[in-house]
């Protein structure tokens, strides 16, 4: 199967209903990236440097081992090769293939990559980033009932013109936010069997262009009842934008390290950057929306 | 030598006063370090700490695949850039996974501190810090699957820790085969601070030097605690209660349970109880 995310035509052996289908052409030309079930070293890489208990890391190579799912190997910006455990379901394999996989595999293009959602704002975008458990998968789908488009959820490419590359249509719901923005999750998949996590599909395609990144708002909780705005100038910009990168622990050891902290200095250097930190009890959606809406509107 | 010793207890047992207390020992400075400034390392269940050293979502797990993965993670803090000795606060009881290791790690684990506080002042504090009905704290603490972040249908900052009962945490962890455990009573670290804290360092290897423990005792008081958390706030007070550094005494029990709750707070932890000296006779 042909698919297209990011930019990029991936052939895949593995189907992967998340993503869009490419278009017929795209079938004629040689694809971007090669998805392939094979065989993947049993411990870590030869050539590189061993960066985590499950974790090694090469100039040109990532190997990753999720214990009882897979182990993966991103090679070249072009490659993962996935070599499943006995009897693993293939959404299992699918979560982390389009998670930390492929998060490894745009690194090695060039692009920076930040863990968060990208939200189009007319022909800029927004990117919401924060720790796991912050509340930007619930921020997104706030966004999407108001209308607006989501560019990607979870894994957001930059490109060298500090460009959002669009994703593929879909962001991740936990039970209880699907819940409380009405959304039957009895219609939806599980993103795997046994987690309350369900993958939502976006009904509208995604915008098909990069759109220029112009704000970013890093998404936190406190034990206070208020919602706090706190913009962050100048040079202070650089550490907590480098601090939401997608897994930071991945760069250590790449070829191109270097050129990602330069595109992450250039990045923090136009956009408007602002620390938004929510209180960690009563999460009131609606009003957070509006609140970065107005941000949005006064910071143009 | 590189490692791990654990801050281990049962929510609301004194272990953010310890902290308070190692900080203040280790900075060694002219005044008290601030209470939202306790970087002593992370919580032994931090997502972001697991997320980061596995190099994949433990968002995307179950709570048993993170168990199972725990003790990897804390093994690799012996080999990661810049190992050192960690000072990590645990609230988990000390289990074995499903692959039969201890959820700690036994290869990272240098020792353990193991808080112990009466069950008595425990409940109410915890009823607090729970924001439920003291009757129901007492519940929790004699519940054998009694865990913290247990969520499976939202996304919570830490992942899930099983406590077992009350009586089933202090045990797992006092009586762990092999574990280097010293063991400190909260009504102690009141009522003879010097000579329990300076034990407390002994075992976690830190300075001991009388003027030092001393200066750090008094920078971690309660009251010190609780003027900072009036003035600046505590980030980590749950929403719903109006402080954290709420009484830091013992004995309070006397006037905040009903004979009926002692009562079921001893049929429930009798044995452990009276080993720790909780209970006469």
């Amino acid at each position: 199967m042909i698919y297209t995310c990011y930019g990029l035509t991936f052939v895949s052996d593995l189907a992967l209903p998340e993503l869009l289908a490419a278009a017929a052409s795209a079938a004629r030309s040689e694809p971007d990236v090669q998805i392939r079930l094979g065989q993947v070293p049993t411990e870590g890489l030869t050539d590189g440097r061993q960066r985590g208990p499950f974790l090694w890391v090469s100039p040109r190579a990532l190997w990753l081992r999720v214990p009882r799912i897979a182990r993966f190997l991103v090679s070249d910006g072009n490659l993962i090769t996935i070599a499943p455990e006995p009897g693993v379901d293939e959404d299992s394999i699918r979560v982390f293939l389009l998670g930390s996989a492929l998060g490894a595999l745009l690194f090695q293009r060039g692009l920076l990559v930040l863990h968060g959602n990208a939200i189009r704002i007319g022909e800029q975008c927004m990117v919401c980033v924060g720790a796991s458990g912050a509340g930007k998968s619930t921020l997104a789908a706030g966004f999407l009932r108001r209308g607006y488009e989501i560019l990607g959820d979870d894994v957001i490419a930059v490109d060298a013109d500090c460009r959002a590359l669009p994703g593929f249509p879909r962001i991740k719901l936990w039970q209880d936010t699907a819940q409380r923005l009405h959304i039957d999750t009895a219609q939806l998949r599980r993103i795997r069997p046994a987690l309350a996590k369900f993958n939502y599909p976006l009904a509208s395609p995604v915008i098909g262009v990069p759109l220029p990144i112009r704000w970013v708002y890093i998404l936190g909780s406190h034990p206070l009842p208020d919602t706090r705005c706190e913009p962050i100038h100048g040079l202070e910009r650089f550490t907590p934008l480098r601090n939401n990168t997608y897994r930071v622990r991945f760069l250590e050891g790449m070829a191109l390290k270097r050129e990602h902290l330069q595109l992450c200095g250039k990045l923090a250097g136009r956009i408007h950057l602002t620390r938004i930190t929510r209180p960690e009890r009563g999460f009131e959606l609606d009003a957070l929306v509006d609140r970065i809406l107005a941000d949005l509107a006064a910071h143009p | 030598m590189v490692g791990i010793y654990w801050l281990a207890s049962y929510p609301k047992s004194g272990n953010t006063w310890l902290r308070a207390f190692l900080r203040n020992l280790q900075e060694d400075g002219e005044a008290p370090v601030d209470i939202n400034e306790l970087r002593t390392g992370n919580i032994a269940s931090a997502r972001g700490w697991l997320d980061q050293v596995l190099g994949f979502d433990t968002a995307e797990l179950t709570p048993e695949e993170v168990e199972r993965l725990r003790p990897a993670v804390y093994r690799w803090s012996l080999q990661d850039e810049g190992a050192a000795i960690g000072y990590h606060k645990i609230h988990d009881a000390y289990t074995l996974t499903a692959d039969g290791e201890p959820l700690v790690s036994r290869e990272a684990t240098l020792g353990a501190l193991y808080l112990i506080r009466n069950p008595l002042d425990v409940a109410p504090s915890a009823a607090n810090h729970w924001h439920c009905t003291v009757e129901e704290a007492i519940a929790r603490m004699g519940n054998p699957r009694m865990a913290l972040a247990k969520s499976r249908r939202a996304l919570p900052s830490q992942v899930q820790q099983c406590l077992g009962t009350w009586s089933e945490h202090v045990r797992s962890w006092v009586e762990a085969p092999g574990l280097r455990v010293k063991i400190i009573r909260f009504e102690d670290m009141l009522g003879a601070p010097r000579p329990t804290f300076t034990a407390a360092a002994a075992f976690l290897g830190l300075p001991q030097d009388a003027a030092r423990i001393d200066k750090a005792i008094r920078f971690s008081a309660f009251g010190e605690l609780a003027r900072q958390e009036a003035q600046r706030g505590f980030h980590e007070r749950p929403q719903h209660t109006e402080r954290f550094f709420r009484r830091g005494r013992s004995g309070d029990w006397r006037t905040q349970l009903t004979a009926g709750q002692v009562e079921r707070i001893i049929d429930d932890h009798a044995e452990v109880m009276r080993r720790f000296g909780y209970l006469d006779a």
